[in-house]
Parts: structure tokens; sequence; C-alpha cells
């Protein structure tokens, strides 16, 4: 039986997806209510698909508040997400209670696999405590490298491209339980030590982000030379040094908080040992300066040019197919907009208007847009390209859709009268100076 | 990065502004009278902070409600040497004095966008000073000292690095707009270096009072610089000047002594602090500018 402790985003799906591949799975978290509630089948993450694949392989996963019913499994994840603080560094404080809660309730030759977000040097000091514990010198404890992406979770759980193993000794094989279970997967399996798969998560990470800055950096210069990204971005993808999977769709700066707390611990590791990380800091400025290219584009357009603007926000949360709202560049421009009305649309997400007086949260997406000055289009939900253009016309007071995911159709918002602006392509606000 | 203490616009005490009949001080003064605010404005003639004396003068002329703006300094027009150096650190040392045992509603201190490299890139807040000029490296002292004197004060404390201010009042003549409208009108040429390639960020003396008067309202603590987030290559600035002129005016470009940079800001900040703040286009006030130059002579 494989175990599960710690069911938040990361520990649902990881737990499903070893359910939905055939083993018995027990998963534990010490909130009743919520196994109550995943018993019955409700899940407290929206994450697509990941209800339905409950539903499907419910006989095979237990979900429990009793940790003590841990002991009956052959291996024990700790697939607890790892909380953030406001900049962006790890809080682990919660993970090294759950692994002392793990260690005194797994029974002898249990393996052991740390699921959660931590840095490198981590599991090594676990290891050494394992060795100088006599009632635990029988466990063994491996660092599973996860690469959780919030709306695509089930997609990698179910079908990853590789599974990275951090051993304490990566020359010995894995326990047979272990290995059956990853084996389901039918991928490949990298054995390495601890701190190389630690330091493997942390470099997925900074590839994806210096991709996206590129891009990012890339679009801010098309926006004021005149050149249209979207023209450039084809002939990228044919690029086998590139490819089509490169992160090439440039966007409002890095969000979510996954790849932020790894630059957080990059720049600390780099800090500590005396390695050079000042790319890290120019990913980060980089990030800063494209999450406010909404709040530049509607200041120049809308902010100047009414006394008490309304604007309508489509999107909350960081990105589509999610509810959460971490670093979410909405959250941000919502924040900055106190001196105008804002009202704000999202099919999953909710922002509290507390302390936000200006703030309201509506049902539909037109409804957001009541005569509205402007409509930025912050998180590009697929069902946004849906909207009825003219109706949206009807209800909009002004004429201007600030939508840098070029979710609508800019030639269909130029015939109905839309001034439409896109990043990416040339810039042509009104300037504040000649 | 700035934070607002008071949520909603209001001052409930006087400002006091240091360097009063100085280019900022002096439009401060009249943004500040005609939103109905108390002032007190001193000069060196009142409180000629190059003097230990001024400590204890400035003190007793000083109420725990104020709002203080230090606005002084020996600009590069008039001392780019250490000896301007010293002189302004002392005047600095002086202020940071009455600061540290004075407890006041709140300072602003005006520095400059100089305390960053000429070369650093798109400027914003967080990017490191490193100034390449005495005058930079006074400004990021000045601002230290003062920090620390408000912190041990328990003063909210608030600092604006503005890009080159222009406005008829201006005396400095510095290259740039004000130099420019005044050669324009004078001999009928603008003298630009190279080609005039170099873009910058200009701002109008009224706009920065209006948006330091903001701050006051506010009660904003931190550090932001002011620039429009708009820079124009000197070209162009002349360019513009020579249409608001009423007789030709030649454009003569000499030869470059020093390579050419660019200085760009990203005024987010700017904008999250103040999201309906519109800065004056610069056509606009460069002919309100060459207006009040005309009607002053």
């Amino acid at each position: 039986m494989i175990g599960f402790a710690g069911l938040s985003h990361l520990g649902l799906v990881s737990s499903i997806a070893a359910a939905s591949k055939g083993f018995e799975v027990l998963a534990f978290d010490p909130d009743r209510a919520l196994c109550t509630d995943l018993q019955q089948g409700r899940l407290p993450v929206y994450e697509p698909g990941l209800a339905k694949l409950l539903e499907t392989h419910r006989e095979r996963i237990r979900f429990t508040p009793d940790v003590r019913e841990l002991r009956e499994c052959d291996v024990n994840y700790l697939s607890l997400d790892v909380p953030t603080d406001a900049g962006d560094r790890s809080d682990v404080s919660v993970l090294h209670e759950r692994m002392m809660e793990l260690l005194a309730n797994s029974a002898p030759g249990t393996a052991l696999v740390l699921l959660s977000q931590v840095s490198p040097g981590f599991t090594r000091r676990w290891e050494q405590r394992l060795r100088s514990t006599p009632e635990w010198r029988d466990l063994s404890l491996y660092y599973q490298v996860e690469t959780l992406i919030l709306g695509r979770a089930l997609e990698r759980a179910l079908r990853p491209e590789r599974f990275i193993v951090g051993c304490d000794d990566p020359r010995q094989p894995l326990p047979a339980a272990y290995r059956e279970l990853l084996d389901a997967f039918g991928c490949p399996i990298f054995p390495m030590r601890y701190e190389s798969a630690e330091l493997t998560k942390l470099a997925i990470n900074m590839y994806l982000v210096s991709s996206v800055s590129v891009t990012n950096t890339l679009a801010d210069l098309c926006e004021k030379l005149g050149a249209d990204w979207a023209e450039i971005v084809p002939t990228l993808k044919l690029d086998p040094r590139i490819g089509p999977s490169a992160y090439l769709a440039p966007g409002l700066g890095l969000s979510g908080g996954n790849l932020e707390r790894d630059l957080a611990t990059v720049r600390t590791l780099a800090n500590e040992v005396g390695a050079d990380a000042g790319v890290v800091d120019a990913w980060v400025a980089n990030s800063r300066q494209r999450r406010d290219w909404v709040l530049r584009v509607l200041h120049s357009e809308v902010l100047t040019r009414n006394d008490s603007p309304t604007v309508a926000v489509w999107g909350l949360a960081y990105k589509p197919d999610t509810a959460s709202l971490k670093n979410s560049p909405a959250v941000h421009l919502i924040e900055a907009l106190r001196t105008a009305w804002v009202r704000a649309y999202d099919p999953r997400a909710v922002l509290s208007s507390e302390g936000r007086p200006h703030f309201r949260q509506v049902d539909t997406a037109l409804d957001a847009c009541r005569d509205a000055d402007a409509l930025a289009i912050v998180t590009p939900w697929r069902e946004f390209a849906l909207v009825n253009l003219a109706l949206l016309r009807e209800r909009m007071r002004g004429r201007t859709i600030v939508d840098p995911f070029g979710v609508l159709d800019k030639a269909r918002c130029m015939r109905e009268g839309f001034d439409h602006v896109r990043l990416g392509e040339p810039l042509e606000v009104k300037e504040t100076v000649a | 990065m700035i934070r607002h203490l008071q949520p909603a616009p209001a001052l409930r005490g006087r400002v006091v502004v240091l360097g009063a009949s100085g280019f900022v001080g002096r439009d401060l003064m009249d943004h500040l009278s005609s939103l109905g605010v108390e002032t007190l404005g001193l000069s060196s003639r009142n409180v000629n902070l190059l003097e230990a004396s001024s400590v204890e003068r400035l003190q007793s002329l000083l109420r725990k409600d104020d709002t203080l703006v230090f606005a002084s300094a020996i600009t590069p027009d008039r001392g780019r040497d250490t000896r301007a150096l010293m002189r302004n650190l002392s005047m600095g040392e002086h202020v940071a004095a009455v600061l540290e045992k004075t407890p006041l509603a709140h300072v602003a201190y005006i520095s400059s966008d100089a305390v960053y490299a000429d070369d650093a890139g798109l400027l914003r807040e967080t990017t490191p000073t490193a100034p390449d000029t005495l005058y930079g490296l006074m400004h990021v002292t000045r601002e230290r000292m003062l920090a620390l004197a408000a912190q041990k004060s328990q003063t909210p404390f608030l600092v604006l690095r503005p890009v080159a201010l222009y406005g008829p009042a201006d005396t400095h003549n510095s290259y740039g707009p004000n130099r420019f409208l005044r050669s324009a009108r004078g001999d009928g040429k603008i003298r630009l270096f190279g080609d005039g390639e170099e873009k910058r960020d200009h701002v109008y003396i009224r706009d920065f009072t209006r948006l330091l008067g903001q701050c006051l309202l506010r009660r904003s603590i931190g550090t932001l610089n002011v620039a429009a987030g708009r820079a124009v290559s000197f070209a162009v600035l002349a360019r513009t000047i020579t249409k608001l002129c009423e007789r030709p005016v030649c454009i003569d470009c000499q030869e470059r002594n020093a390579p050419i940079t660019h200085r760009h800001f990203e005024i987010s900040a700017l904008l999250q602090a103040f999201p309906s703040f519109a800065f004056t286009p610069l056509h606009e006030a460069l002919a309100m500018t060459a207006g009040q130059l005309a009607a002053a002579a």
C-alpha cells in the first residue's frame, strides 16, 4: 500500500494518480473534516479532471485523519505543499513537524519519499538524523522531484516525462514497492544523490524562468520598436535549439509562487556559498516590470482621462484552470486601481472585497463590464473568447480592451469599434509627453 | 516604492520648506499656498544650514506637527567638486541632527536621479544606487543620514528622486529644456552634443510639486523616482522648442565629448502610488515655460 501524508494540491493529485495506476492508497491528513469531504468525493481544490478521476478510482483510495494507519504502508510520501511568505521564501516548519509524525508512524523497512518543495541540503540533513536514531535506522529516505503545474497537474502526474529520485546512495536499487509504483507510470527513472535531485528541480524552473524572461524582454522590445512578437514566434519554434514547447508566449511576469520560491531559494543558496546569482535579480526585476503592463496601459488610456473611471477585470486567478490567487497580476492590478471602480469576474477564483472598497466581484463576464471605461483581461480563461462582442459593446461605456494574452480576436474587436491592446504588438498608447 | 500612511489626502499641520527660495522650494510654496496649506519657507537668509548654529535655530522654529521638506542643496552649476560635496554633506549633517532630536509629522527629502549610474539601463526604485558624480554621491549619503535620523525620532520619511526638472524659474541652466529655451530666445541657437541622440526623461516643475504635494497630503513614506516614464532625445526636445519660438532657431550640432547614454524610467511604483496622476505632456509644458519666460522678459 502507498501512503500519502499531507493532502494539499500536491498530495491530492499525487495520491489520486497513484490510485489510478491500480495501487491501494492511504491518504492521511490531520484535518478530519477534509478527510470526510474527500471520502465523499468533495475536493477542496480545483484541478481539471481530478474529481472525475477520484470518482473512477475511489475504491482504491482511503482518506484518513489517523496518522497511525500509515504503518500499513510500504511507501510513505510526505506530500505537503510548502507554504511561502510574502517574500516567496518557503516556510518548512510544518514540513519538519510532519516529517517527525511520519517517522514515528512508519513501519520498519518503509520507504519514505519526500515530495514536498525543499531546498538542496534538506533531505541529507534528515538522512543523517535517520542514521543516528536507532528506531529509524530501518527506514530509507528518498526525495522525488515534483513539477506540479496547477491547471495541468493531472496530465503531468499521470504522464510524467521522467522520475528524478534523490537517494542516499544512487548505486543501490530502489525498494521494490517504490520501484513498482514508479514503473507503473512507464517513464525513465533517474536515481541520483539527494543534492543533485534537489538542484534538478531548481534547474528545471530556472530554465523556464529564463525562457519566460527572454520572451517578455523581447515582447517589450517589439511593443516599442513596432515589431509583432506573434510574427516572430513560429520561426523560433522551428529552431531545434528553442523548440515547439518553449515558453514563447509573453505574459505578465512570474506568478503562482513556485517559480518565485525557487528564485528566492537560488538567491539564498548563491549568497550562502558565494556564487553569482545576479541573473536572478534581473529576472525578478523583469517579472515585476511586466506584471504592471496592464496598469501602465490603463494609466495612459483611461485613468488619467476620467475623473472616476470604472475598470472591468476578467480573471483573478494567476492563470486559467486554477482558483489560486498567489502572486496574481490581477490582484496586484486591483490593489493599484484604488482611484477607480473595479468590477471583476473569474470563473473559479474568489477575491474578498474586504479592505477593497473600490472592488466588487460579480457573477458573469458581461456584468463586470457594465458601464466600464475599459476592460482588462488579466487571466486568459478560454470562456472569455466566447463572449459576444456586440453585447460587450452595449455594456461598456468606453472602448478600450487591454487583452495582454490576445484572448479576443483583435480584428473582430476593432470591427466592433474597440481599441484592442495586446502584449508583444506595437503599442500605440497615447503618450503623456510629446 | 512608497506607502501612504494617510488613506485620504489631508494635512493638519504646517509645511516647513528648507530651500524655499530655490527652484523647487519656490514652486512648492506656491502650489501648497494654492491648496490652502500653511507654509513656512526657510532659505539660507533665515537659517544657514552650512553653519552649526543652524541646528539650534531650526529646532526652535519647528513644531511637533510640522511636515519638513528638505529641498536645499548646492547644485552642480554652483560646484561639482569636493568642496561642494562637503558643504552639501555639512547641510545634511545639520538637518539630520535636528531630525534626530525632533520628532515631526513627516519629512520629505528631495534627492535626485543622479544617485543612479549613467549606464544603469531601465531605472526603477530597486536599481542599486551607484552615482557617477559627487553630486549623486552627496544625495545617496544625505538620504542615508536623514533616514537614520528619522528612524531615531520615529518620523515618517520620504525620499523623492526626480529626473531633470524644468520650468521658467529654473536657474541651473543645465543641458536640456531650460538651456535650450533660453538660448533659443537669446541668440536663436540650440547647441546639441553630437546629434542629440541621448534620451532623457524630463519633468515639468509644477508636475513635480503637485506630486510632492500629494505625497505630503498622504504622508507617504519610502523612496520614489519621479519621472514621466517616457524619455525623449535631446534632438526631439530641441525640435519641439524651435516650433515654439516665433523667430527661426538654428540647431547647432557640436562635437560630442562623452559617449551616448540613455536614461529610461520604469514608473510602475509611481502609477501604483498615484494611479490617476497625469504628467503634463512635454509640448504643453514646454509651451507654458516658453510663454512664462517671454512674459517675464
